[in-house]
């Protein structure tokens, strides 16, 4: 999957340019273009697609779609997503037609609301349809706002990952968890936001940059597919001496990868540096190697490298990665997320395959995919019809794909024996010490020692 | 300059040395003019270990006092801790004999000297004899009985005792620089008298004095001190437990304390690390700061979690109205006053001396509480006698009293 390119001139191996096409929908995902806009994307086309004018016109997007004229009148879908997707359906031309020519669509929403929950998933459909790469960007809402939000969310969600080839999903408790409480409220949102608009941008420019080692579409799939539950994410750029270390380091010190910790528990993960000429395989090496310290043995590791110019002296890190959904499902849904195939490239006509499992098939499997391809109750019915039928059939599934299938077979188990070796405690052998007390006269207070260390007193293990 | 109108604080503390030179001035005000400080060495938990070193960091500290304010030292406030120093309450009682109704100053002595009889070890003496509450007769609230009439006097004391080689070892340190100590005062008496007003000790309040070695607190209820104590643990303990955790140089863990130290848990980010260099700036170990936090909480929280059972014990948390004041060089360590607010459940001032006149860096920071509060001391004792004259030799009478002891 990683190809060597000998010619770094050339933007991939195909030759052909990649038209990338960011598409915002819904309100939350108008913020998010509005940051990946003013963070900087090269040769992007953006667009907006929106129930609300208000929030429509603010946007800075170049194409912008309005859904709903009539259904709507220009006003938001006030949170229901039946009202999302009807105003959707009927600017479903529109769309189209604004899409007409992307071969990789990064689609952000933010779930939850009508919009964006309604109308994602048809945008997605159109977009595969149009026979573009789709890759979404959800972002899942806070649990207090609201069980409601959070069951279309988590709707909306399935429905996404049905249609596009992979989702990557940001959820806002998490990063909350990474701001800090007393920061403010717009920060925690606007560092979302950053987020988000961060790993979109980074994806982009991964394909788009011109590669010693080039990494394709095909290989972000792979990552980002793997996993359901939490994109990991970072990106560090630094310079001087010690630039590799520092532009890891910073990298892994983003919110989304908890120092690396994370990444233990990932089975797929790449790493994309780019740097000046100046980047040496010392370099590399240093980053690799502190890299594996962060990775299991199972993970497979996509490495990319790009030459550019124009980054001087300084280089910069990229680690794309996502989680599984947690060790407490059932092991027969992971492997099938797990090993859905990927499309190296834009496939002009999609033939309806079905998928076969893996020789080692169990019997939860298809029941698994059965009920992945029942829609949900909660939406029209007409919703549900246009947007599952044709899911199945835009599912590109090739045996050759079968290998990969194999080849995961083994690791979710393998996770979990891990993992339970993780949480078996360590008894601490560590001779009493008292350090530079040790001479002085004790302090003993109710048949305590004082002068060794409160934490060895109380046994708190510290890293 | 009259001799009379200096006074010199030396407090010979676990981390540093420090001798602060006061000025009483015309309209009973005292300015600083000057403080001398250097780093402690020969000093642990608050008492010298290691003499002919202290002594020459005392020395140091004495004659860069002396450059400062331009002053030439002879005598000195000397402040005293340790873990030895213990404290209780206890009550003396004076009958007039027949025929004399009016109390005088002989029976406020006697009475105080009848509330020092107490059994003490061979090796002990006694520090401080404070005055709580005068009762004439059994009434209560008397502030000052002489000239009242009465058959019995009664009088509440706060004893303070130590062992008395141990006391010696410092007095004798500064004696050995031909300095006289005026006067010996536990250092958490006198960093009350630096950080109290009036009313705060009226209120009744807790000042808890976190330096190098000891933790000193005094509690102060209706305006006079209740209790005290020191318990030998200090900032050198929580250097220490961080040497050991995350195993590093002492000098290191000390500079990544005073640099990155907060006690608050859960403020750093899942994972965040401090990066330890070295002179050279050379990249070393990654620490996790919340590990580095979670160290200086387990041994904070102790340590005033002790102080608080100590005061619950004596039953006198209750009566604590102004709150609780820490100050000190360790209560400079980030989110102290959330813990120690926790742990009391009452407010919590991060305190510094009270404003001076002269060298303003002196009070406004927290290491220099103990010294201000001894020259602040001298200057509060000189104000109750002023007409006798006598101070110098009363202090005298003090510390030969010390040694007969």
């Amino acid at each position: 999957m990683v190809q060597l390119n000998r010619q770094y001139d050339r933007a991939s191996s195909s030759g052909e340019p990649i038209h990338v096409k960011v598409v915002g929908v819904g309100g939350a995902g108008s913020n998010i273009l509005d940051r990946v806009m003013l963070d900087g994307i090269e040769a992007a086309d953006l667009v907006a697609i929106n129930t609300d004018v208000q929030s429509l016109t603010a946007s800075v997007a170049a194409h912008k779609v309005q859904l709903g004229r009539n259904l709507t009148r220009g006003l938001g879908s006030g949170g229901d997503p039946e009202l999302g997707y009807a105003a959707a359906e009927e600017a479903t031309d529109e769309i189209r037609s604004v899409l007409q020519g992307g071969t990789v669509i990064f689609l952000c929403v933010g779930l939850g609301g009508g919009t964006g929950s309604g109308a994602a998933p048809l945008v997605a459909q159109i977009a595969k349809e149009e026979n573009a790469l789709v890759l979404a960007f959800a972002a899942v809402p806070f649990s207090f706002e609201g069980r409601r939000r959070c069951a279309q969310a988590e709707e909306s969600l399935t429905r996404l990952r049905a249609v596009c080839d992979a989702v990557v999903c940001f959820e806002n408790d998490r990063m909350a968890e990474i701001t800090l409480p007393r920061m403010g409220i717009h920060e925690a949102f606007a560092a979302a936001d950053l987020t988000v608009s961060q790993s979109i941008r980074s994806v982009a420019a991964l394909m788009q940059r011109p590669g010693l080692l080039h990494i394709g579409f095909d290989d972000v799939c792979t990552v980002l597919r793997n996993g359901d539950a939490r994109a990991l994410f970072g990106y560090g750029e630094a310079d001087g001496e010690n630039r590799a270390h520092d532009a890891l380091a910073k990298a892994l010190k983003n919110p989304l990868m908890n120092r690396g910790a994370l990444l233990e528990d990932a089975f797929h993960a790449i790493v994309h540096i780019c740097g000046g000429p100046s980047v040496t395989l010392g370099e590399v090496q240093i980053i690799m190697e502190e890299l594996n310290r962060h990775i299991s043995e199972q993970t497979q590791l996509f490495m990319g490298i790009g030459i550019e110019t124009r980054m001087g002296n300084r280089l910069s890190v990229s680690i794309l990665s996502s989680l599984g959904s947690g060790s407490d499902k059932p092991v027969a849904q992971r492997r099938q997320r797990t090993v859905h195939p990927v499309e190296p490239a834009p496939v002009p006509d999609v033939k309806p395959e079905p998928w076969k499992p893996a020789p080692s098939s169990n019997p939860p499997l298809p029941a698994v995919a059965a009920e992945q391809s029942v829609p949900p109750e909660a939406h029209a019915e007409r919703a549900t019809d246009e947007l599952m039928l044709p899911r199945s059939d835009s599912e590109p599934h090739k045996p050759t794909h079968v290998r990969a299938a194999t080849k995961t077979d083994s690791k979710p188990q393998l996770a979990i024996v891990k993992k339970a070796e993780v949480k078996q405690e360590t008894l601490q052998f560590e001779p009493i010490s008292r350090g530079r007390f040790e001479k002085s006269e004790p302090t003993i207070i109710d048949g305590q020692d004082l002068d060794v260390p409160t934490f060895l007193r109380k046994n708190i293990r510290i890293r | 300059m009259a001799r009379d109108n200096i006074f010199v604080g030396l407090e010979i503390g676990t981390s540093k040395i420090c001798a602060v030179v006061a000025e009483a001035r015309n309209d009973g005000t005292l300015k600083v003019v000057g403080v001398g400080s250097v780093p402690a060495r020969g000093v642990r938990k608050g008492e010298i270990v290691d003499f002919e070193t202290a002594k020459r960091c005392v020395h140091d500290a004495i004659v860069d006092a002396e450059e400062k304010s331009d002053v030439e030292i002879s005598e000195v406030y000397l402040g005293i801790t340790g873990s030895h120093i213990r404290s209780f309450n206890n009550r003396g009682v004076v009958v007039l004999e027949e025929g004399r109704e009016e109390i005088d100053e002989q029976d406020l002595d006697d009475v105080r000297t009848n509330a020092r009889e107490v059994s003490l070890p061979m090796e002990d003496c006694i520090l401080h004899t404070i005055i709580q509450h005068y009762y004439v007769d059994g009434q209560d609230g008397v502030l000052n009985p002489v000239g009242l009439l009465g058959k019995k006097l009664e009088a509440d004391f706060h004893i303070v005792y130590g062992i008395r080689t141990r006391i010696q070892n410092a007095i004798r340190c500064v004696k050995e620089l031909e300095l006289e100590p005026a006067d010996v005062i536990i250092n958490s008496f006198a960093t009350a008298q630096a950080i109290l007003e009036k009313n705060q000790k009226q209120l009744g309040a807790i000042v808890i004095d976190i330096g190098g070695g000891t933790t000193d607190f005094v509690v102060y209820v209706d305006g006079a001190v209740k209790q005290s104590g020191v318990l030998a643990i200090g900032g050198d303990h929580i250097t220490n437990d961080i040497s050991i955790g995350l195993k590093i140089p002492s000098a290191r863990a000390e500079k990544l304390k005073v640099e990155e130290g907060n006690v608050t848990l859960g403020t750093a980010f899942p994972g965040e690390t401090i990066l330890l260099k070295d002179e050279t700036g050379f990249a070393g170990r990654e620490i996790e700061r919340e590990s580095l936090n979670q160290i200086i909480h387990e041994r904070l929280r102790e340590g005033l979690d002790i102080v608080k059972r100590q005061i619950e014990a004596d039953q006198n948390l209750h009566y604590v109205g102004a709150g609780v004041f820490i100050t000190g060089g360790c209560s400079q360590i980030r989110g102290l006053e959330h813990l120690a607010s926790d742990i009391f459940g009452m407010p919590v001032t991060m305190a510094h001396a009270l404003p001076m006149a002269g060298v303003t860096s002196a009070f406004e920071n927290p290491q220099f509480s103990t010294a201000l509060g001894l020259v602040k001391y001298a200057h509060l004792v000189q104000m109750d006698r002023p007409m006798s004259g006598g101070l110098i030799k009363n202090a005298f009478q003090k510390i030969k009293g010390i040694f007969r002891n």
